[in-house]
Protein backbone atom coordinates (compact mmCIF):
# COMPACT_ATOMS: atom_id res chain seq x y z
CA UNK A 1 0.00 0.00 0.00
CA UNK A 2 1.25 3.19 -0.95
CA UNK A 3 0.79 5.04 2.11
CA UNK A 4 1.94 8.33 0.45
CA UNK A 5 -1.00 7.87 -1.85
CA UNK A 6 -3.57 7.72 0.69
CA UNK A 7 -6.20 10.65 0.80
CA UNK A 8 -6.93 12.42 4.03
CA UNK A 9 -10.02 11.07 5.75
CA UNK A 10 -10.95 13.61 8.64
CA UNK A 11 -12.62 11.07 10.72
CA UNK A 12 -9.58 8.68 10.45
CA UNK A 13 -7.90 11.74 11.29
CA UNK A 14 -9.85 12.18 14.55
CA UNK A 15 -9.53 8.56 15.42
CA UNK A 16 -5.78 8.90 15.12
CA UNK A 17 -5.25 11.83 17.49
CA UNK A 18 -7.93 9.69 19.93
CA UNK A 19 -5.46 7.02 19.56
CA UNK A 20 -2.62 9.47 20.17
CA UNK A 21 -4.24 11.13 23.10
CA UNK A 22 -5.52 7.59 24.70
CA UNK A 23 -2.19 5.97 24.02
CA UNK A 24 -0.49 8.78 26.06
CA UNK A 25 -3.30 8.53 28.94
CA UNK A 26 -2.40 5.36 29.37
CA UNK A 27 1.42 5.96 29.49
CA UNK A 28 0.40 8.19 31.79
CA UNK A 29 -1.82 5.79 34.53
CA UNK A 30 0.91 3.14 33.73
CA UNK A 31 3.72 5.62 34.96
CA UNK A 32 1.50 6.16 38.42
CA UNK A 33 1.03 2.62 38.61
CA UNK A 34 4.76 1.83 38.21
CA UNK A 35 5.68 4.62 40.60
CA UNK A 36 2.95 3.11 43.04
CA UNK A 37 4.28 -0.40 42.77
CA UNK A 38 7.51 0.30 43.58
CA UNK A 39 6.52 2.50 46.98
CA UNK A 40 4.25 -0.46 48.09
CA UNK A 41 6.80 -3.62 46.80
CA UNK A 42 9.90 -1.97 47.99
CA UNK A 43 8.69 -1.28 51.57
CA UNK A 44 8.72 -4.32 54.05
CA UNK A 45 5.11 -5.13 56.17
CA UNK A 46 5.45 -4.21 59.78
CA UNK A 47 3.29 -5.76 62.38
CA UNK A 48 0.55 -3.25 63.95
CA UNK A 49 1.81 -4.10 67.31
CA UNK A 50 5.51 -3.31 67.35
CA UNK A 51 5.06 -0.67 64.65
CA UNK A 52 8.13 2.05 64.51
CA UNK A 53 8.22 6.00 63.60
CA UNK A 54 8.62 6.88 60.01
CA UNK A 55 7.45 5.45 56.66
CA UNK A 56 5.71 1.79 57.03
CA UNK A 57 3.70 -0.44 55.24
CA UNK A 58 1.25 -2.22 56.82
CA UNK A 59 -1.27 -4.34 55.10
CA UNK A 60 -4.81 -5.65 56.97
CA UNK A 61 -8.65 -5.52 57.58
CA UNK A 62 -10.30 -1.95 57.42
CA UNK A 63 -12.46 -1.64 60.07
CA UNK A 64 -14.75 1.01 61.41
CA UNK A 65 -13.67 4.06 63.17
CA UNK A 66 -16.50 6.19 64.65
CA UNK A 67 -18.26 6.73 61.19
CA UNK A 68 -19.26 5.35 57.81
CA UNK A 69 -19.69 6.91 54.46
CA UNK A 70 -22.65 5.92 52.42
CA UNK A 71 -21.96 5.27 48.67
CA UNK A 72 -23.69 7.34 46.40
CA UNK A 73 -24.77 4.85 43.75
CA UNK A 74 -25.28 2.01 45.75
CA UNK A 75 -26.20 3.27 49.32
CA UNK A 76 -23.16 1.05 50.82
CA UNK A 77 -21.45 1.31 53.68
CA UNK A 78 -17.65 2.38 53.19
CA UNK A 79 -14.80 4.43 53.96
CA UNK A 80 -13.69 5.95 50.79
CA UNK A 81 -15.88 6.18 47.40
CA UNK A 82 -15.72 7.78 43.90
CA UNK A 83 -18.20 7.97 42.26
CA UNK A 84 -19.14 9.48 38.70
CA UNK A 85 -22.31 9.57 36.10
CA UNK A 86 -21.66 10.00 32.70
CA UNK A 87 -22.71 9.48 29.33
CA UNK A 88 -22.96 6.46 28.24
CA UNK A 89 -21.23 5.47 25.31
CA UNK A 90 -18.00 7.67 25.61
CA UNK A 91 -14.47 5.87 25.44
CA UNK A 92 -13.02 8.05 28.00
CA UNK A 93 -15.16 10.51 29.81
CA UNK A 94 -12.76 13.18 31.44
CA UNK A 95 -15.77 15.54 32.41
CA UNK A 96 -18.45 13.27 33.70
CA UNK A 97 -21.30 15.16 34.84
CA UNK A 98 -21.53 14.16 38.38
CA UNK A 99 -18.34 12.99 40.18
CA UNK A 100 -18.00 12.93 44.10
CA UNK A 101 -14.80 11.63 46.08
CA UNK A 102 -15.11 11.45 49.72
CA UNK A 103 -13.03 9.58 52.37
CA UNK A 104 -13.41 8.97 56.46
CA UNK A 105 -10.83 7.88 59.08
CA UNK A 106 -10.75 4.56 59.90
CA UNK A 107 -8.79 1.49 61.50
CA UNK A 108 -6.38 -0.56 60.13
CA UNK A 109 -6.48 -4.34 61.45
CA UNK A 110 -4.23 -6.78 61.14
CA UNK A 111 -3.39 -10.34 63.63
CA UNK A 112 -1.32 -8.25 66.15
CA UNK A 113 -3.38 -5.18 66.51
CA UNK A 114 -5.19 -1.97 64.56
CA UNK A 115 -4.00 1.70 63.97
CA UNK A 116 -5.88 4.31 63.26
CA UNK A 117 -5.91 6.16 59.56
CA UNK A 118 -6.16 9.37 58.38
CA UNK A 119 -6.82 9.46 54.93
CA UNK A 120 -5.83 13.32 54.09
CA UNK A 121 -4.06 13.83 50.79
CA UNK A 122 -3.90 9.95 50.45
CA UNK A 123 -3.82 8.19 46.87
CA UNK A 124 -6.36 5.71 46.75
CA UNK A 125 -6.64 2.35 44.63
CA UNK A 126 -10.26 1.19 45.29
CA UNK A 127 -11.77 -1.93 43.19
CA UNK A 128 -14.92 -0.89 41.16
CA UNK A 129 -17.83 -1.83 42.79
CA UNK A 130 -20.59 -1.02 40.13
CA UNK A 131 -20.51 -0.46 36.60
CA UNK A 132 -23.64 0.07 34.16
CA UNK A 133 -25.28 2.04 32.20
CA UNK A 134 -29.25 3.00 31.77
CA UNK A 135 -30.49 0.81 29.06
CA UNK A 136 -31.69 1.41 25.33
CA UNK A 137 -35.50 1.48 27.10
CA UNK A 138 -34.49 3.85 29.71
CA UNK A 139 -34.09 1.06 32.68
CA UNK A 140 -31.61 1.58 35.12
CA UNK A 141 -29.06 -1.18 35.71
CA UNK A 142 -29.21 -3.73 38.31
CA UNK A 143 -27.80 -2.64 41.72
CA UNK A 144 -28.24 0.81 41.11
CA UNK A 145 -29.47 1.93 44.35
CA UNK A 146 -29.13 5.97 44.79
CA UNK A 147 -28.08 7.32 48.33
CA UNK A 148 -31.32 9.54 49.43
CA UNK A 149 -30.18 10.24 52.90
CA UNK A 150 -26.82 10.99 54.66
CA UNK A 151 -23.90 10.48 52.79
CA UNK A 152 -22.25 10.08 56.81
CA UNK A 153 -23.73 7.12 59.07
CA UNK A 154 -22.81 5.95 62.49
CA UNK A 155 -19.87 3.48 62.47
CA UNK A 156 -21.26 0.97 65.42
CA UNK A 157 -24.03 -1.65 63.89
CA UNK A 158 -27.11 -0.57 64.97
CA UNK A 159 -28.88 -4.12 64.39
CA UNK A 160 -32.69 -3.14 64.43
CA UNK A 161 -31.55 -0.65 61.71
CA UNK A 162 -29.95 -3.40 59.66
CA UNK A 163 -32.81 -5.60 59.88
CA UNK A 164 -34.96 -2.48 59.25
CA UNK A 165 -32.79 -1.67 55.79
CA UNK A 166 -32.43 -5.42 54.96
CA UNK A 167 -36.62 -5.99 55.19
CA UNK A 168 -37.28 -2.36 53.44
CA UNK A 169 -38.37 -2.54 50.25
CA UNK A 170 -37.16 0.03 47.77
CA UNK A 171 -38.73 1.13 44.26
CA UNK A 172 -36.91 0.24 41.34
CA UNK A 173 -35.41 3.28 39.38
CA UNK A 174 -36.91 3.98 35.90
CA UNK A 175 -36.14 6.10 33.24
CA UNK A 176 -39.82 6.72 32.88
CA UNK A 177 -42.52 8.78 32.04
CA UNK A 178 -41.36 11.28 35.39
CA UNK A 179 -38.14 11.37 33.71
CA UNK A 180 -34.74 9.61 34.33
CA UNK A 181 -33.55 9.46 37.66
CA UNK A 182 -36.21 10.92 39.38
CA UNK A 183 -34.90 9.89 42.70
CA UNK A 184 -31.74 12.04 43.14
CA UNK A 185 -33.55 15.06 43.93
CA UNK A 186 -31.40 15.01 46.92
CA UNK A 187 -28.63 16.55 44.46
CA UNK A 188 -30.25 19.25 42.66
CA UNK A 189 -28.13 20.28 39.77
CA UNK A 190 -25.65 17.36 40.31
CA UNK A 191 -26.58 15.91 36.34
CA UNK A 192 -27.56 19.62 34.82
CA UNK A 193 -30.32 19.85 32.18
CA UNK A 194 -32.72 17.12 31.98
CA UNK A 195 -31.59 15.28 29.24
CA UNK A 196 -32.90 11.74 27.09
CA UNK A 197 -29.08 10.53 26.70
CA UNK A 198 -28.44 7.33 28.30
CA UNK A 199 -25.72 7.54 31.32
CA UNK A 200 -23.56 5.54 32.64
CA UNK A 201 -22.72 4.61 36.23
CA UNK A 202 -19.12 4.04 37.94
CA UNK A 203 -18.39 3.86 41.85
CA UNK A 204 -15.37 2.64 43.12
CA UNK A 205 -15.09 2.15 46.95
CA UNK A 206 -13.41 0.72 50.10
CA UNK A 207 -15.53 -0.55 52.27
CA UNK A 208 -15.40 -2.15 56.16
CA UNK A 209 -13.77 -5.48 56.05
CA UNK A 210 -11.95 -5.31 52.85
CA UNK A 211 -8.07 -6.01 52.79
CA UNK A 212 -6.10 -3.46 52.11
CA UNK A 213 -2.34 -2.40 52.06
CA UNK A 214 -1.13 0.75 52.99
CA UNK A 215 2.34 3.06 52.92
CA UNK A 216 3.01 6.29 54.16
CA UNK A 217 4.35 7.70 57.67
CA UNK A 218 3.48 6.40 61.40
CA UNK A 219 3.52 8.92 63.77
CA UNK A 220 2.06 10.27 67.24
CA UNK A 221 -1.31 11.59 66.94
CA UNK A 222 0.08 14.98 68.59
CA UNK A 223 2.23 15.17 65.23
CA UNK A 224 -0.72 15.50 63.06
CA UNK A 225 -0.93 19.04 62.09
CA UNK A 226 -4.83 19.04 61.49
CA UNK A 227 -6.28 16.12 62.87
CA UNK A 228 -9.66 17.86 63.55
CA UNK A 229 -9.59 17.89 59.36
CA UNK A 230 -7.31 15.08 58.74
CA UNK A 231 -9.81 12.36 57.79
CA UNK A 232 -12.38 14.21 55.65
CA UNK A 233 -10.74 16.15 53.47
CA UNK A 234 -8.76 14.46 50.92
CA UNK A 235 -6.58 17.54 49.09
CA UNK A 236 -4.01 18.70 51.05
CA UNK A 237 -2.83 21.93 49.00
CA UNK A 238 -5.04 24.17 50.80
CA UNK A 239 -4.73 23.35 54.81
CA UNK A 240 -5.19 25.58 57.34
CA UNK A 241 -1.87 26.61 56.99
CA UNK A 242 -2.34 28.09 53.39
CA UNK A 243 -1.78 31.78 54.05
CA UNK A 244 -4.70 32.57 51.82
CA UNK A 245 -6.39 30.75 54.03
CA UNK A 246 -5.26 31.78 57.34
CA UNK A 247 -6.26 35.42 55.58
CA UNK A 248 -9.60 34.27 54.92
CA UNK A 249 -10.64 33.00 58.62
CA UNK A 250 -9.40 36.54 59.97
CA UNK A 251 -11.45 38.56 57.89
CA UNK A 252 -13.84 36.63 58.83
CA UNK A 253 -13.74 36.51 62.61
CA UNK A 254 -13.47 40.45 62.47
CA UNK A 255 -16.77 40.59 60.08
CA UNK A 256 -18.01 38.71 62.90
CA UNK A 257 -18.96 35.82 60.27
CA UNK A 258 -16.84 33.30 61.96
CA UNK A 259 -16.90 32.60 65.93
CA UNK A 260 -14.11 32.41 67.94
CA UNK A 261 -15.00 29.10 69.78
CA UNK A 262 -17.64 25.83 68.48
CA UNK A 263 -19.68 26.43 71.52
CA UNK A 264 -20.32 29.94 70.29
CA UNK A 265 -20.69 28.76 66.39
CA UNK A 266 -22.72 25.69 66.93
CA UNK A 267 -24.18 26.30 70.48
CA UNK A 268 -26.03 23.40 71.73
CA UNK A 269 -24.68 21.25 68.62
CA UNK A 270 -21.35 21.65 69.46
CA UNK A 271 -21.53 19.40 72.61
CA UNK A 272 -20.34 15.96 71.88
CA UNK A 273 -23.02 13.08 71.24
CA UNK A 274 -25.87 16.08 70.73
CA UNK A 275 -25.92 14.85 67.22
CA UNK A 276 -26.09 11.10 68.57
CA UNK A 277 -29.14 11.79 70.36
CA UNK A 278 -26.56 11.37 73.69
CA UNK A 279 -25.60 14.42 74.73
CA UNK A 280 -23.22 14.58 77.49
CA UNK A 281 -24.46 17.43 79.14
CA UNK A 282 -27.06 19.34 79.36
CA UNK A 283 -28.01 21.08 76.45
CA UNK A 284 -28.99 25.38 77.08
CA UNK A 285 -32.47 24.65 75.90
CA UNK A 286 -35.94 26.72 75.61
CA UNK A 287 -37.63 25.63 78.66
CA UNK A 288 -41.02 24.64 76.97
CA UNK A 289 -38.82 22.54 74.26
CA UNK A 290 -38.78 18.59 75.07
CA UNK A 291 -35.60 17.70 76.48
CA UNK A 292 -32.84 14.86 75.38
CA UNK A 293 -31.95 12.37 77.37
CA UNK A 294 -28.79 12.43 79.18
CA UNK A 295 -26.53 9.56 78.07
CA UNK A 296 -25.52 6.80 80.67
CA UNK A 297 -21.93 6.57 82.37
CA UNK A 298 -21.36 3.88 80.07
CA UNK A 299 -22.63 5.64 76.88
CA UNK A 300 -20.40 8.66 77.54
CA UNK A 301 -17.52 6.26 78.41
CA UNK A 302 -18.10 4.31 75.43
CA UNK A 303 -18.42 7.59 72.67
CA UNK A 304 -15.10 9.06 75.22
CA UNK A 305 -13.15 6.22 74.36
CA UNK A 306 -14.64 6.33 70.77
CA UNK A 307 -13.83 9.36 69.65
CA UNK A 308 -10.27 10.44 72.16
CA UNK A 309 -7.00 9.29 70.54
CA UNK A 310 -4.36 9.63 73.13
CA UNK A 311 -1.37 11.96 72.18
CA UNK A 312 1.35 9.79 71.58
CA UNK A 313 -0.97 6.96 69.97
CA UNK A 314 0.56 5.98 66.65
CA UNK A 315 -1.47 6.72 63.96
CA UNK A 316 -1.18 6.42 60.21
CA UNK A 317 -1.36 9.97 57.65
CA UNK A 318 0.23 11.49 54.74
CA UNK A 319 3.32 13.65 55.63
CA UNK A 320 5.02 16.34 53.18
CA UNK A 321 6.32 15.23 50.06
CA UNK A 322 5.04 11.34 51.41
CA UNK A 323 1.19 10.87 50.93
CA UNK A 324 -0.33 8.09 52.15
CA UNK A 325 -1.21 5.22 49.45
CA UNK A 326 -4.26 2.89 50.20
CA UNK A 327 -3.89 0.13 48.17
CA UNK A 328 -7.12 -2.48 48.15
CA UNK A 329 -6.03 -6.37 48.62
CA UNK A 330 -2.48 -7.98 49.94
CA UNK A 331 0.97 -6.26 49.10
CA UNK A 332 1.28 -9.04 46.21
CA UNK A 333 -2.10 -7.64 44.56
CA UNK A 334 -1.38 -4.44 45.14
CA UNK A 335 1.69 -4.81 43.53
CA UNK A 336 1.31 -7.20 40.42
CA UNK A 337 -1.66 -4.53 39.79
CA UNK A 338 0.28 -1.63 39.31
CA UNK A 339 2.81 -3.52 37.35
CA UNK A 340 -0.05 -4.75 34.64
CA UNK A 341 -0.84 -0.89 34.69
CA UNK A 342 2.90 0.02 33.59
CA UNK A 343 2.45 -2.83 30.92
CA UNK A 344 -0.64 -1.20 29.58
CA UNK A 345 0.58 2.27 29.64
CA UNK A 346 3.59 0.56 27.41
CA UNK A 347 1.16 -0.70 24.40
CA UNK A 348 -0.58 2.52 25.36
CA UNK A 349 3.15 4.25 23.71
CA UNK A 350 2.90 2.02 21.14
CA UNK A 351 -0.51 3.00 20.77
CA UNK A 352 0.33 6.62 20.53
CA UNK A 353 3.60 6.29 17.87
CA UNK A 354 0.98 3.93 15.73
CA UNK A 355 -1.50 6.41 15.50
CA UNK A 356 1.11 9.05 15.12
CA UNK A 357 2.51 7.29 12.26
CA UNK A 358 -0.59 7.15 10.71
CA UNK A 359 -1.49 10.79 11.35
CA UNK A 360 1.75 11.91 9.67
CA UNK A 361 1.00 9.40 6.69
CA UNK A 362 -2.35 10.65 5.89
CA UNK A 363 -1.18 14.09 6.01
CA UNK A 364 1.66 13.49 4.18
CA UNK A 365 -0.38 11.67 1.61
CA UNK A 366 -2.80 14.38 1.29
CA UNK A 367 0.23 16.98 1.11
CA UNK A 368 1.71 15.22 -1.66
CA UNK A 369 -1.47 14.98 -3.68
CA UNK B 1 10.10 19.15 9.08
CA UNK B 2 8.13 16.61 7.25
CA UNK B 3 5.30 14.99 9.14
CA UNK B 4 7.29 11.64 9.16
CA UNK B 5 10.16 13.23 10.67
CA UNK B 6 8.23 14.49 13.39
CA UNK B 7 6.64 11.77 13.96
CA UNK B 8 9.96 9.91 13.78
CA UNK B 9 10.81 12.43 16.74
CA UNK B 10 7.91 11.84 18.57
CA UNK B 11 8.33 8.17 18.77
CA UNK B 12 12.37 8.85 20.36
CA UNK B 13 10.63 11.45 22.86
CA UNK B 14 8.33 9.30 23.74
CA UNK B 15 10.96 6.16 24.10
CA UNK B 16 13.59 8.20 25.86
CA UNK B 17 10.94 9.44 28.30
CA UNK B 18 10.10 6.32 29.52
CA UNK B 19 13.95 4.71 29.87
CA UNK B 20 14.74 7.86 31.76
CA UNK B 21 11.31 7.70 33.99
CA UNK B 22 12.47 4.04 34.52
CA UNK B 23 15.78 4.93 35.49
CA UNK B 24 14.99 8.02 37.77
CA UNK B 25 12.17 5.79 39.64
CA UNK B 26 14.41 2.86 39.76
CA UNK B 27 17.32 5.23 41.40
CA UNK B 28 15.19 6.74 43.77
CA UNK B 29 13.67 3.49 44.67
CA UNK B 30 17.07 2.37 45.35
CA UNK B 31 17.89 5.55 47.50
CA UNK B 32 14.50 5.03 49.59
CA UNK B 33 15.37 1.34 49.80
CA UNK B 34 19.09 2.03 51.86
CA UNK B 35 17.14 4.57 53.65
CA UNK B 36 15.03 2.04 55.25
CA UNK B 37 17.49 -0.47 55.82
CA UNK B 38 19.61 2.26 57.90
CA UNK B 39 15.85 2.91 59.79
CA UNK B 40 15.54 -0.64 60.40
CA UNK B 41 18.66 -1.03 61.90
CA UNK B 42 18.06 1.76 63.65
CA UNK B 43 15.19 0.45 65.35
CA UNK B 44 16.61 -2.83 66.47
CA UNK B 45 19.45 -1.39 67.93
CA UNK B 46 17.49 0.85 70.01
CA UNK B 47 15.32 -1.43 70.84
CA UNK B 48 18.89 -3.82 72.10
CA UNK B 49 20.23 -1.31 73.93
CA UNK B 50 16.71 -0.91 76.29
CA UNK B 51 16.91 -5.13 76.69
CA UNK B 52 21.16 -4.41 77.82
CA UNK B 53 19.43 -1.45 79.76
CA UNK B 54 16.71 -4.07 81.79
CA UNK B 55 19.23 -7.19 82.42
CA UNK B 56 21.16 -5.66 85.01
CA UNK B 57 17.93 -4.82 87.16
CA UNK B 58 16.79 -8.25 86.67
CA UNK B 59 20.49 -10.02 87.17
CA UNK B 60 20.73 -7.88 90.26
CA UNK B 61 16.93 -8.75 91.02
CA UNK B 62 17.66 -11.95 91.57
CA UNK B 63 20.95 -12.90 92.59
CA UNK B 64 20.44 -12.53 96.15
CA UNK B 65 17.64 -15.44 95.68
CA UNK B 66 19.17 -17.79 93.48
CA UNK B 67 22.32 -19.07 95.24
CA UNK B 68 22.90 -22.30 93.10
CA UNK B 69 22.64 -20.97 89.59
CA UNK B 70 25.29 -18.28 89.29
CA UNK B 71 26.40 -19.24 86.10
CA UNK B 72 23.20 -18.36 84.51
CA UNK B 73 23.83 -15.17 85.86
CA UNK B 74 27.16 -15.05 84.28
CA UNK B 75 26.52 -16.26 80.98
CA UNK B 76 23.42 -13.15 80.95
CA UNK B 77 26.69 -10.60 81.98
CA UNK B 78 29.17 -11.89 80.07
CA UNK B 79 26.64 -11.97 76.53
CA UNK B 80 26.00 -8.09 77.61
CA UNK B 81 29.09 -7.01 77.69
CA UNK B 82 30.18 -8.77 74.75
CA UNK B 83 27.57 -6.54 72.66
CA UNK B 84 29.16 -3.43 70.62
CA UNK B 85 26.94 -1.27 68.79
CA UNK B 86 30.20 -0.28 66.28
CA UNK B 87 30.85 -4.26 65.19
CA UNK B 88 29.79 -5.72 62.09
CA UNK B 89 26.47 -6.63 61.78
CA UNK B 90 26.68 -9.88 61.64
CA UNK B 91 29.16 -10.16 64.58
CA UNK B 92 26.25 -7.95 66.48
CA UNK B 93 23.75 -10.23 65.66
CA UNK B 94 25.95 -13.37 67.04
CA UNK B 95 26.25 -11.03 70.20
CA UNK B 96 22.67 -10.40 70.07
CA UNK B 97 21.41 -14.17 69.43
CA UNK B 98 23.83 -15.62 72.47
CA UNK B 99 22.04 -12.53 75.00
CA UNK B 100 18.61 -13.27 73.51
CA UNK B 101 19.40 -17.43 74.74
CA UNK B 102 21.66 -16.42 77.63
CA UNK B 103 18.06 -14.07 79.02
CA UNK B 104 15.73 -17.34 78.06
CA UNK B 105 17.76 -19.74 79.84
CA UNK B 106 17.60 -17.54 83.03
CA UNK B 107 14.13 -17.07 82.64
CA UNK B 108 13.28 -20.35 82.05
CA UNK B 109 15.27 -21.15 85.48
CA UNK B 110 13.57 -17.99 87.26
CA UNK B 111 10.51 -20.31 86.65
CA UNK B 112 11.57 -22.66 89.13
CA UNK B 113 12.30 -20.56 92.25
CA UNK B 114 8.97 -20.00 93.28
CA UNK B 115 9.80 -17.10 95.94
CA UNK B 116 11.53 -15.35 92.79
CA UNK B 117 8.82 -15.74 90.60
CA UNK B 118 6.57 -14.37 92.34
CA UNK B 119 8.12 -11.28 93.12
CA UNK B 120 6.72 -8.15 92.03
CA UNK B 121 9.50 -6.60 90.86
CA UNK B 122 11.33 -9.35 89.03
CA UNK B 123 7.63 -10.37 87.18
CA UNK B 124 8.07 -6.55 86.02
CA UNK B 125 11.55 -6.65 84.67
CA UNK B 126 10.26 -10.05 83.03
CA UNK B 127 7.23 -9.10 81.55
CA UNK B 128 9.46 -6.33 79.95
CA UNK B 129 12.37 -8.30 78.74
CA UNK B 130 9.51 -10.56 77.53
CA UNK B 131 8.28 -7.63 75.54
CA UNK B 132 11.40 -6.22 74.08
CA UNK B 133 12.53 -9.69 72.95
CA UNK B 134 9.25 -10.14 71.07
CA UNK B 135 9.86 -6.65 69.52
CA UNK B 136 13.63 -7.39 68.87
CA UNK B 137 12.41 -10.36 66.58
CA UNK B 138 9.81 -8.27 64.68
CA UNK B 139 12.15 -5.66 63.67
CA UNK B 140 14.93 -8.10 63.52
CA UNK B 141 12.64 -9.84 60.78
CA UNK B 142 11.45 -6.22 59.37
CA UNK B 143 15.32 -5.57 58.79
CA UNK B 144 16.09 -8.40 56.76
CA UNK B 145 12.57 -8.13 54.77
CA UNK B 146 13.97 -4.81 53.84
CA UNK B 147 17.47 -6.30 52.74
CA UNK B 148 16.27 -8.91 51.16
CA UNK B 149 14.56 -6.19 48.65
CA UNK B 150 17.37 -4.13 48.58
CA UNK B 151 19.41 -7.26 47.19
CA UNK B 152 17.02 -8.62 45.14
CA UNK B 153 16.10 -5.07 43.33
CA UNK B 154 19.86 -4.45 42.65
CA UNK B 155 20.61 -7.44 41.32
CA UNK B 156 17.26 -7.73 38.68
CA UNK B 157 16.87 -5.92 35.54
CA UNK B 158 16.74 -2.91 35.26
CA UNK B 159 18.37 -1.96 38.54
CA UNK B 160 21.55 -4.48 37.54
CA UNK B 161 22.16 -2.26 34.98
CA UNK B 162 22.59 0.89 37.24
CA UNK B 163 24.09 -1.45 40.07
CA UNK B 164 27.88 -0.85 38.93
CA UNK B 165 27.67 3.04 37.78
CA UNK B 166 26.54 3.85 41.48
CA UNK B 167 28.44 1.38 43.27
CA UNK B 168 25.61 -0.94 44.98
CA UNK B 169 26.60 -3.60 46.85
CA UNK B 170 24.34 -6.12 48.80
CA UNK B 171 23.46 -5.48 52.14
CA UNK B 172 24.79 -8.03 55.08
CA UNK B 173 21.30 -9.83 56.96
CA UNK B 174 20.82 -9.49 60.53
CA UNK B 175 21.93 -13.39 61.06
CA UNK B 176 24.01 -14.97 63.02
CA UNK B 177 26.39 -17.78 61.19
CA UNK B 178 24.98 -21.31 62.38
CA UNK B 179 28.95 -21.98 63.43
CA UNK B 180 28.98 -19.01 65.74
CA UNK B 181 25.92 -20.06 67.91
CA UNK B 182 26.01 -23.17 70.14
CA UNK B 183 23.56 -25.52 69.51
CA UNK B 184 20.68 -26.56 71.19
CA UNK B 185 21.01 -29.33 73.63
CA UNK B 186 18.39 -31.52 73.43
CA UNK B 187 17.79 -33.28 76.86
CA UNK B 188 15.19 -35.60 78.01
Amino acid sequence: MDVAATRFDPWLGAIAILGIALGLWLLGRGMRGYRDAIRLGDTATSRISTLAAGEVRVSGVVDVAELTLVSPLQSAACVYYEATIGDAGSLIDLDPRFRERRAVGFRLRDASGSIRVFPRGARWDAPTCFAGSTGVLGEEPPGLMLRTGSAVADGELDRDAAVAALLSVRPALTGSADGPLRVTGGWPGAFGPATSRRRSYHETRLAPGDPVTIVGRALPFSDLSDPAEADVALDAESGPDDPEVTGDIAEARQAGLLADTPDAAWGNAAIPGFGIGRPVRGPDIDPAARSLPLATRDEAARSDRRFRIAPETLVLASAPGVPLLIAYGLPTGAVARGHDRFIVGLLGALLAIGSALGLAAMIGGAAGR
Amino acid sequence: MSPMAFVAAFAVGLLAAIVLFIAVMDYNAVMALRQRIDKAWSNIDVVLKQRDDQLPALVSAVRGLMRFEQSVLTDVARARAAYSPTEPIPDQAVHADVTSRAVRSLLAVVEAYPEVHSDTNVLDLQAEIERLEGMIADRRELYNDQVYRYNARISTFPTLVLAPLFGWRPREFFAAPTSDLDRPVAGL
